[in-house]
């Protein structure tokens, strides 16, 4: 009977594969110029895992981060740049080579402070040119990896302590080592399957002798437990072919996470922080004999604090009593470990420091919010302003325009920004809308009123925009429901049915009617209700950690359907896909109709879809039980079928899928390691890397009007692909065409200025890029043009060209970006410039032609342009704008053509006739300016200048021509006509017809 | 006249990035014809935000170049390299200026890079490296590290690598990427892409390229024309001493 299951199984998984070669289309060699954008925001940062300093070049500092890659400055740490963005995101170790600390580097990936939401890694990482390119050096399933040592005096020979899996055993843990710089590895200390290597550490003066903490540890989605009989701290003097206990002195019974530090000034002095059975053990001991003793110092609470957060030990460089602790606040000592004050005030949560090679002065500081800086021994320090690492739970969006975007941080509250601003979206752009760790935030879909959440919904947040009122609104228990269990992520929805109808979910369905006012219960108990998942108070282990983030056996995603107000998805985090279609009377479980999901996967997020009633996909993740496979279903009868819509493309676990609201075959999927897509249904999918890192895609949404895909990735804030309409066009038949011109929707020329310059004090910020604006011409070339002449005109619909651009080659879609305007006028030649003169008019309103011609063919594509009815302006208004400013670029042009016939008639009768040529010099002086700079040196403005400028006001404008701009124009037109005039006489006296001049026309199209 | 045959010569199994550029050359006119090359005259409209700006770039085999802006009938010169001195002509004043002596020495040091970096290579002292295949924008590539000799930055010397992307069909570069040393975006990668191929005297030569940060926005430039071994007056790049450098009077 196995057999054939097993054979069925097979050739079930055959039958995508036989359809794949058929229908599928692979999307990623297409996505041409569909780049993503990011946004941040960067002011609150996000969690920094560790940080490590050159060797011998202070400039240089990386910070390896939770979520958010590995980043390098050059500039001791006043900027950052991202150099691993192609890669696992979540970042143990980073280490550089001492031999050789320009150019090699290594970094093991998978975070190590593993609370509830910690990500994973992928294995050990080495680039031998200062971080531009990375090799895999193996470690795939280690998940984590807390410690890397290359020996300073032989880079052939590399120490890695890996911590190893968390929620599940695994014998890829402890410590390895290789003599031959990567090639061969050899376990040299381990344990079993269920302890790891936290800490490891070499002797400063002593390459042989080494100290490496081991760990047992265990996390589940209910539970944490840290410590136990094989948490122990070792000591190898051979290099690590044998390593001893070095526990004289230590705690009796089980041990937890335990730290290790050397002095490098003193190797005799070392220091280690235990989590033990007893408070009164735990804390800060120290050694002066290399180990073979300890002594208790310190058990203060910044030293003892959630051990599995916060561990990290670093002594100073220069002085052997002076020892940083990470921790809530991180602590400092300046007496050898005795006593310790608090850190300067920085974001909590402080996981690593280190001490500037040359200057102890100068601290680096990783915490929940990003690097930190001190110049002052640690008392006060500054924010790093450009690492855009926020990590989102959760993000929704608006309609305004432009549309917001709303989102909850780990540990730092929940934010809403626009999703463009004048000068990009800098940190000033966006607004706090709630305290403590942030998940869900939602737009009230009519009012301006924005819901928001604090963990395991211990508030919900109620704020009226307008009047600053804010109300807490979250379920109470009553009589009936006497204890509700809330997600530490506490899902929450809004209708699009009723626009003051809100919904939350603890282990019930809560509905309310009156944006949260009352509440009524509308389910029974969702989820499986199992016992043995619900003891949170016993969580921690040597420690006691119930902060609410282990709650379990709760509902995690609530969807009503876009169709039917009566039809309410809800999936539980304990594996219970369940469905009301008559308002919340009767629920069905459909999970038992899903194959191939292991039992009480977390349903992390299920969408009901705009394509049919009965349509809705569901995202499972197994990650807390150890399983990282990716799965995702859609059903469209009610879920009392449903079909498996991940292809052998994608690499790892899921939480979030987003339907396209056309094309039901486009999908959108995030993945701990990234964005995919799908353009059919699912058979395949593709990885999207245009400017989109491997990091973890947390949710999705998909902006109705733009067409706008905004992802809440965690760990690199808010990501954007702006308008992927282009993607629901792709199919088979469009990719045997030359080209295709994408479908537009008319342009509208916006009038909106944004804001008025940036002013200063950014420089080191971090700005979030902006979309592109302008008429956006978008076609698919099947295979990129390299060989022979392609250009691009955008022609009216006469065929008159108005303007070049240049096309893109690239294979797949291209966008190319035209902003309305015509050339720019030219403009007399004078001594410096005339800045009016760089203004281009903007054509009217009307059908244009974008016009490809590559090598002997001709591709055109027509598109609508529309004026901006934001202005107010009437059609009348518009038309006498458009006049105006048409007439004096052509007074511009006409006054530079006759400066080119008084140049070239001055250069002919100077010498000869020399009354004519002064007349015509000191004429010349009233048309343009003849002395001065671009600068503080600038001449009076002769007519040139003054026609230019106000061509340029107007031209510049939202607005008709004011009548003190028309008053003007007079004075200048008068002025003009004198000019001429005199011009005109001038000529007479001279004998033009014998200059080979330029025509008008080929002075200007010159 | 050259046959567009030669893209058959992909066929061709490339191993070594040596071949790779051998090959590039062989496909685009040949070695000779690339080493015939003593000088160009490019001239380019650059389009900016409506405005056309046409520049021309003059660059020659002995290292000296030049590129001439066009403003309002106005030409300025901007990265004029004379042999021995880096200059450009300040926009506000309209005089020439130097430019720091770090960036000059760094100049100097590329300055045989006319008409290719990789032509004749190992005699300037780089060295070529396969990376082996990567998509480019989805297209299959050889990736090839060009390591030139090492730069000063900030008076630190730093290494000097470009990063070159050659069609695996036809083995003409796609794109080229390198770190940037210096400035705000010190750092940051640049990117420059090369398209449209076409006859520049007896070697083909990308008549389109854009350059810009990897993945952020781009500036094109598209070429009118290319003119091989132009007649140059050596005035040109000479550093006008105490003067300004508005010496022509285009319109």
């Amino acid at each position: 009977m196995k057999k054939i299951v097993l054979a069925l199984a097979v050739l079930w998984s055959c039958i995508p594969i036989a359809n794949a070669q058929e229908n599928t289309i692979k999307a990623e060699s297409y996505f041409g110029d569909l780049r993503a954008r990011h946004i941040g925001p960067a002011l609150m940062s996000g969690r920094i895992n560790d940080m490590e300093a050159h060797p011998t070049n202070p400039r240089i500092i990386y910070a390896g981060t939770a979520g958010g890659g590995v980043w390098k400055s050059n500039d001791a740490g006043a900027t950052f740049n991202p150099i691993f963005d192609e890669y696992c995101q979540s970042i143990g170790a980073v280490e550089i080579d001492p031999n050789d600390p320009d150019k090699t580097i290594y970094v093991g990936t998978g975070e190590t402070w593993p609370r509830n939401s910690v990500s994973i890694g992928d294995g050990l990482y080495k680039s031998s040119d200062g971080g531009t390119t990375w090799e895999k050096m193996g470690f795939e399933k280690s998940e984590r990896i807390a410690n890397i040592i290359v020996n300073p005096n032989n880079s052939q020979e590399i120490y890695v302590g890996i911590l190893g899996a968390l929620w599940s055993d695994s014998e890829e843990r402890g410590v390895y080592k290789t003599s031959d710089g990567g090639e061969t590895w050899n376990k040299i200390l381990y344990v079993d399957e269920m302890t790891g290597c936290a800490d490891m550490t070499m002797d400063h003066n002593d390459p042989n002798i080494l100290y490496a903490s081991m760990w047992e540890f265990r996390r589940t989605g209910w539970s944490f437990n840290s410590g136990g009989d094989k948490s122990a701290l070792y000591k190898s003097t051979d290099a690590g072919k044998t390593w001893n206990k070095i526990h004289n002195g230590f705690p009796e019974g089980k041990l937890g996470r335990l730290a290790i530090a050397v002095a490098p000034s003193d190797s005799n002095v070392l220091y280690t922080v235990i989590e033990a059975e007893e408070d009164s053990k735990k804390g800060l001991y120290r050694s002066d004999d290399a180990g073979a003793s300890w002594k208790q110092l310190n058990n203060d609470f910044g030293i003892t604090v959630r051990p599995f957060y916060f561990s990290r030990i670093t002594v100073d460089p220069r002085n052997p009593d002076v020892v940083v602790k990470g921790g809530l606040s991180g602590s400092i000592s300046r007496d050898g470990g005795k006593t310790f004050k608090n850190l300067g005030n920085m974001h909590s949560d402080i996981h690593d420091v280190i001490f500037d090679i040359n200057n102890s002065d100068v601290m680096y500081s990783g915490t929940d919010g990003g690097v930190y800086r001190s110049w002052n021994g640690g008392t006060t320090f500054e924010i790093v302003e450009n690492l855009p690492l926020s990590q989102f739970y959760h993000i929704s969006v608006d309609d305004a325009e432009p549309y917001n975007v709303y989102g909850g941080l780990q540990d730092n509250g929940s934010w809403y920004g626009p999703s463009q601003a004048g000068g990009g979206v800098k940190a000033r752009d966006w607004n706090s809308i709630g305290g403590g760790d942030g998940f869900r935030v939602l737009k009230h879909p009519t009012k301006n009123i924005i819901y928001s959440e604090m963990q395991g919904a211990e508030n919900v947040w109620r704020y009226d925009v307008n009047k600053k009122l804010v109300k807490t609104i979250q379920p109470l228990p009553t009589e009936a429901y006497s204890k509700l269990r809330f997600n530490w992520n506490a899902p929450m929805a809004v209708s699009k049915h009723q626009p003051d109808r809100f919904y939350m979910g603890s282990q019930y369905l809560h509905k309310s009617e009156d944006m949260g006012n009352t509440w009524e219960v509308i389910s029974p108990d969702l989820t499986t209700n199992d016992p043995t998942k619900q003891n949170q108070e016993d969580s921690g282990g040597l420690s006691m950690d119930n902060s609410g983030a282990e709650n379990h056996t709760t509902i995690f995603t609530i969807a009503e359907s876009p169709l039917d107000e009566n039809i309410i998805w809800v999936g539980t985090d304990d594996g219970n896909v369940q469905v009301t279609r008559d308002g919340g009377k009767n629920w069905t479980n459909t999970t038992p109709n899903i194959s191939g999901l292991p039992a009480n996967t977390w349903v992390y997020h299920i969408e009901a879809s705009v394509h049919g009633k009965g349509t809705a996909y569901a995202v499972f993740d197994g990650h807390t039980k150890g399983d990282m496979k990716p799965y995702a279903y859609k059903t469209t009868d009610y879920g009392k079928s449903w079909t498996n819509i991940i292809s052998d493309d994608v690499e790892i676990f899921a939480r979030n899928i987003q339907e396209d609201y056309e094309n039901e075959n486009l999908l959108y999927l995030g993945t701990e390691f990234g964005l995919y897509i799908t353009l059919d249904g699912g058979k395949s999918w593709s990885k999207f890397k245009n400017n989109m890192p491997s990091v973890a895609v947390h949710f999705i949404d998909l902006q109705a009007k733009t067409n706008d895909l905004v992802m809440g990735t965690h760990g690199r804030g808010v990501i954007i692909i702006d308008d992927i309409s282009p993607l629901r066009e792709i199919n088979s038949k469009v990719l045997s065409k030359k080209l295709h011109f994408f479908e537009s929707d008319p342009f509208v020329m916006n009038d909106n200025s944004g804001a008025f310059g940036n002013g200063f004090g950014a420089e080191t910020q971090f700005v979030g890029s902006n979309g592109p604006s302008g008429a956006l011409i978008k076609y698919l070339l099947p295979k990129r043009h390299t060989f022979g002449k392609m250009t691009m005109e955008i022609q009216d619909m006469d065929g008159n060209k108005i303007v070049s651009l240049t096309p893109g080659k690239a294979k797949g879609i291209n966008i190319v970006n035209w902003n309305y305007t015509i050339k720019n006028p030219k403009v007399a030649k004078g001594k410096t410039f005339s800045f009016g003169g760089f203004t281009s008019p903007r054509v009217s309103a009307g059908e244009y032609k974008a016009v490809i011609k590559k090598g002997k063919e001709t591709f055109e594509h027509v598109f609508e342009v529309k004026n901006d009815t934001d202005t107010g302006l009437s059609k009348a208004d518009i038309d006498m704008k458009h006049k105006t400013t048409m007439k004096m670029y052509n007074m511009t042009q006409e006054l530079a053509y006759m400066v080119y016939e008084l140049d070239a008639l001055y250069e002919a009768t100077k010498g000869k006739k020399a009354k004519v040529a002064n007349a015509l010099n000191e004429l010349k002086k009233t048309l343009v300016v003849t002395t001065g700079d671009n600068y503080v040196g600038s001449a009076e403005p002769q007519l040139r200048e003054k026609m230019a400028d106000l061509y340029a006001k107007i031209a510049g404008s939202y607005d008709a021509p004011s009548n003190a701009e028309l008053a003007n124009l007079e004075v200048i037109e008068k002025r003009f006509n004198n000019a001429k005039s005199d011009f005109k006489k001038l000529k007479k006296k001279t004998n033009p017809e014998e200059l080979e001049l330029k025509t008008f026309d080929e002075f200007i199209n010159e | 006249m050259l046959s567009v045959a030669f893209v058959l010569t992909a066929s061709i199994t490339a191993q070594t990035a040596e071949e790779i550029v051998a090959n590039y050359f062989e496909n685009t006119g040949g070695i000779d014809a690339w080493r015939a090359i003593e000088g160009m005259k490019m001239s380019a409209k650059v389009n900016q935000g409506g405005m056309e700006i046409p520049i021309e770039i003059i660059q020659l085999k002995d290292g000296r170049q030049m590129t001439r802006i066009t403003f309002q009938g106005k030409t300025m010169k901007q990265g004029v390299f004379d042999g021995e001195t880096l200059w450009s002509t300040n926009f506000m004043t309209q005089k020439a200026e130097k430019s720091d002596a770090e960036a000059t020495a760094n100049f100097k040091l590329e300055a045989g890079d006319f008409p290719d970096a990789f032509l004749d290579y190992k005699d300037k002292g780089y060295t070529v490296e396969l990376m082996g295949k990567e998509d480019f924008a989805g297209t299959e590539t050889f990736k090839i590290k060009l390591t030139k000799q090492p730069v000063t930055i900030d008076g630190k010397q730093e290494e000097n690598v470009y990063f070159y992307y050659f069609d695996t069909e036809n083995y003409v570069p796609l794109a080229m990427q390198n770190e940037i040393k210096q400035g705000q975006a010190k750092g940051m990668i640049q990117e420059i892409t090369f398209s449209d191929y076409q006859e520049a005297g007896d070697i083909y030569m990308p008549y389109t390229m854009t350059q810009g940060i990897k993945d952020g926005q781009s500036q094109p430039i598209s070429m009118d024309t290319i003119e091989v071994n132009p007649k140059v007056d050596d005035k040109e790049f000479k550093f006008p001493e105490g003067e300004t450098t508005e010496t022509e009077n285009k319109n």
